[in-house]
């Protein structure tokens, strides 16, 4: 096991402490930066040494060779304001705060701070402008908006208030898929399970399947965590997200199947359908033409 | 002068193959036994051929069984993959779920044997519910035949079990989730289930030597007594003759079918090659238990949405539904929603399928040897029974896949489950009174069973239409079969009668003969 020279004082420090601080002590000192903690390098906030800024000073880009976040350009506000107010102000409120126009009633989520993936993914994955306000879950669908009015529109939200983290382009060329399957299995799959296909969470809400998610949204997903998904910013590095969505998009959307057909991924229970209906009705029927019928 | 003897011997009628028997008889004493053998009267009606589906794809268990532990390493020493599948390179896991890995990629037909393996288990464990459903319902199981309802069950138990521990075998992260399951129910067994928990897998969970223990079991002990119970099923079977259903000819004393050789050896030998042939292409052609997908268990690790193989469901089904009770008191606490139906409820159920014969015996007061078999609607209290418990454990397999339910026709999952739980109660409750009601009035209904004839009409001159039935189908007309003594294959073992050979052959293939 590896150990910055950081962590090793802390815990040195925390071995010459008295006792009862030793544990404190120790994950004090250790708080510098460990794969399972956040740090500036895993959430998605723009180090200065990555950091490409316009001719104005404001932040164009950032990220590294896993992953690049694009703010949005200011330039786009104006449109994007005017986009906003036909197709979200209805319920999250003329000023993107959830609070909608008096005579209204409804509380809907402050979109301001959110930072411009958020509002990215929400709008390209189709569920905003939502089908149903008042269903437990948005569903995804054919998105009502393109891609550069998702933009604009994150460029106004991001406007009134400039937030992180801004909109991903994962690079894959140099992904690992096993670290990409491990880290899966570890953090996604206990929802949307080992094959991606998503399934059933408490009170109507569900996990998404992953089978059709372009590549940008699961970076956007996982940095984001929309609806009841957590928040992956700190125990996952850029580079760790960049193996997960390529591991995603390589092999659960592609399943190579050397097996015959894959039926349809749900494991034991279409396994369980076709050897009892297929296996066991089929040779019950040859059965039938061997045997007597009388 | 050697020449003429051997000429002179009667071999020389039945050629090389004959003489060769005839040799052996001199010696062994064959003639007898293998005359009695090849003239076994097999009532083969289809129905009979459930069990067969369960024989064969045993055999396909076996065969394939014994290729897989050529490449199979039954150990959780942890390896590094390195093999061909890109997304498991690197990463450390058992070294079963390596093996696992490597004999469906690296080995030339191991996918296929693998994937046929755990077909034809799937089916082996299906076979034997529907044979015993038949056995059931018709009352297969009446006296002379309890014990082997007594051994029928068992073969069940330990299909399930043995399926069991081959799912547990490649340590993969859904078969482990499977392990952990299995622990927990034995911990929950009240005072000893931390013992018998640490006996069997050689401590907590995850263990060491859990998969090698699983594997000697697997592969050695439970097929050991498996087949051993299988002949015993078999010479039981042979030694008490098949039941038979009600029909032309056929009484409590005698046997009408078709003899051992040759009808029902070419018959069971074809359909050995359908069973092998279906278990065959779905090995080749339906995708099953993609490990590779899964990566291997690490107990920090879990995938949602696991479900066990099909004959494991309704245990599953009962402890995903089961409210979560717990008592605790006198300083041991009892997890009741794992106790109760993972292990009194499969308790109860057993004991009461063990126990049916006699349970109707003491019921009726039938105590008289049965050979013919009851139609299902003759015995409507029966077959309600056996229905309600059916669609208990139908209702609690779906409650297994409540999950998938939920997802597939988008409801909200809490429903599904108390849908669930009340549909468990409710359905074996309704289908009793159900499927009795419907038994009742097929017994009120004339000619059930039979094929209907046409009825001529004919308009007369006058305009007046007159409507007569055809006559009745041959085959469903009742008449007597004559005895037909069996021919002989081997000359002077048995004298035959020769008196009224010329009506031998009435039905062609169909024997009738006495017990």
């Amino acid at each position: 096991m590896k150990m910055s020279s950081r962590a090793r004082l802390g815990l040195l420090v925390g071995i010459l402490a008295a006792a009862p601080l030793l544990s404190f002590a120790s994950v004090a000192g250790a708080s510098s930066q460990t794969p399972y903690q956040t740090g500036a390098a895993n959430s998605g906030t723009p180090k200065s040494s990555t950091v490409v800024k316009g001719p104005g000073g404001s932040i164009v880009s950032y990220g590294n060779s896993a992953i690049t976040y694009t703010v949005p350009s200011p330039a786009l506000a104006t449109l994007g304001q005017s986009l906003y107010l036909e197709n979200c102000a209805s319920c999250h409120g003329v000023n993107a705060n959830g609070v909608p126009a008096d005579g209204t009633s409804g509380a809907y989520p402050n979109l301001v701070g959110l930072g411009s993936a958020t509002i990215d993914f929400w709008i390209e994955s189709g569920r905003m402008p939502a089908a149903n306000p008042r269903s437990v879950q948005a569903e995804r669908r054919t998105p009502r908006l393109t891609h550069d009015q998702a933009v604009a529109i994150a460029a106004w939200i991001n406007s009134l208030d400039p937030s992180y983290p801004a909109i991903p382009t994962p690079h894959l060329s140099g992904a690992n898929v096993a670290d990409g399957a491990a880290l899966f299995a570890l953090n996604c799959a206990a929802c949307h399970t080992i094959e991606g296909d998503g399934d059933a969470l408490a009170q109507g809400t569900y996990a998404p399947s992953l089978r059709n998610i372009p590549a940008a949204q699961v970076v956007e997903a996982i940095r984001t965590g929309p609806g009841n998904m957590p928040r992956f910013t700190g125990n996952l590095s850029d580079y760790q997200v960049r193996d997960i969505v390529a591991y995603v998009t390589e092999y659960l959307q592609h399943p190579k199947n050397p097996g015959g057909l894959g039926l349809g991924g749900l494991g034991p229970v279409a396994e369980g359908f076709v050897g009892l209906l297929i296996g066991v009705g089929l040779l019950a029927l040859i059965g039938y033409w061997v045997g007597e019928r009388q | 002068m050697s020449t003429t003897s051997r000429k002179a011997t009667p071999t020389s009628r039945y050629g090389k193959v004959g003489h060769v028997l005839n040799e052996l008889d001199d010696r062994l004493g064959v003639a007898k036994g293998g005359r009695t053998f090849l003239d076994k009267i097999f009532p083969d009606h289809w129905s009979f051929m459930l069990g067969e589906i369960a024989l064969y794809s045993f055999m396909v268990l076996m065969l394939t069984g014994v290729f897989l532990t050529f490449y199979y390493v039954p150990s959780q020493t942890v390896v590094t993959y390195n093999g061909s599948y890109l997304p498991l390179f690197g990463q450390h896991m058992s070294e079963a779920y390596a093996s696992t890995v490597n004999l469906s990629f690296a080995v030339r037909g191991g996918l296929l044997m693998r994937q046929m393996h755990h077909w034809a288990a799937d089916i082996f464990a299906g076979a034997i519910v529907v044979h015993m459903a038949r056995v059931f319902f018709t009352g297969a199981f009446r006296k002379p035949r309890e014990l082997n309802w007594t051994i029928g069950t068992t073969l069940l138990v330990l299909a399930i079990a043995n399926g069991f521990l081959g799912y547990s075998l490649p340590d993969d992260l859904v078969s482990g989730t499977g392990i952990r399951i299995m622990f927990s129910i034995i911990l929950s067994v009240p005072l000893v289930g931390t013992y018998l928990a640490f006996f069997l897998f050689g401590g907590n969970f995850p263990g060491t030597d859990i998969l090698a223990r699983f594997f000697i079991l697997h592969v050695l002990v439970i097929p050991l007594i498996i087949l051993g119970l299988v002949g015993a099923h078999l010479f039981l079977l042979v030694r008490q003759k098949h039941t038979q259903f009600p029909g032309p000819g056929r009484t409590e004393t005698n046997v009408v079918g078709s003899p051992m050789f040759p009808v029902f050896m070419a018959k069971t030998t074809g359909f050995l090659m359908f069973v092998t042939g279906v278990i065959a292409l779905l090995g080749a052609f339906a995708q099953i238990n993609p490990i590779w997908q899964f990566g291997p268990y690490v107990a920090s690790r879990i995938s949602y949405a696991v479900q066990p193989d099909w004959y494991m469901g309704f245990l599953d089904g009962a402890l995903r539904i089961f409210p979560a009770w717990e008592f605790t008191g006198f300083g041991h606490t009892i997890p009741l929603e794992v106790t109760l139906p993972a292990v009194i409820f499969p308790g109860i159920l057993f004991t009461a399928v063990y126990a049916w014969p006699a349970i109707e015996r003491r019921y009726t007061g039938d105590n008289e040897l049965h050979n013919l078999l009851d139609r299902p609607h003759n015995r409507p209290k029966r077959t309600a029974a056996g229905v309600a418990v059916t669609m208990l454990l139908t209702m609690l397999f779906i409650a297994s896949s409540t999950d998938v339910i939920a997802n597939y026709f988008k409801v909200s999952l809490n429903t599904v489950l108390w849908a669930m739980r009340i549909l468990v109660i409710v359905v074996p409750l309704l289908s009793y009174p159900l499927a009795y009601r419907i038994a009742k009035e097929m017994q009120g209904v004339a000619g059930v069973g039979k094929r209907k004839v046409t009825n001529v009409v004919v308009r007369t001159d006058d305009g007046e239409y007159i409507a007569t039935p055809a006559p009745v189908y041959a085959d469903d007309a009742h008449h007597e079969l004559d005895p037909v003594p069996v021919p002989t294959f081997i000359e002077g073992a048995v004298e035959t009668s020769g008196d009224d050979e010329a009506e031998f052959e009435t039905t062609p293939g169909v024997r009738r003969v006495e017990r």
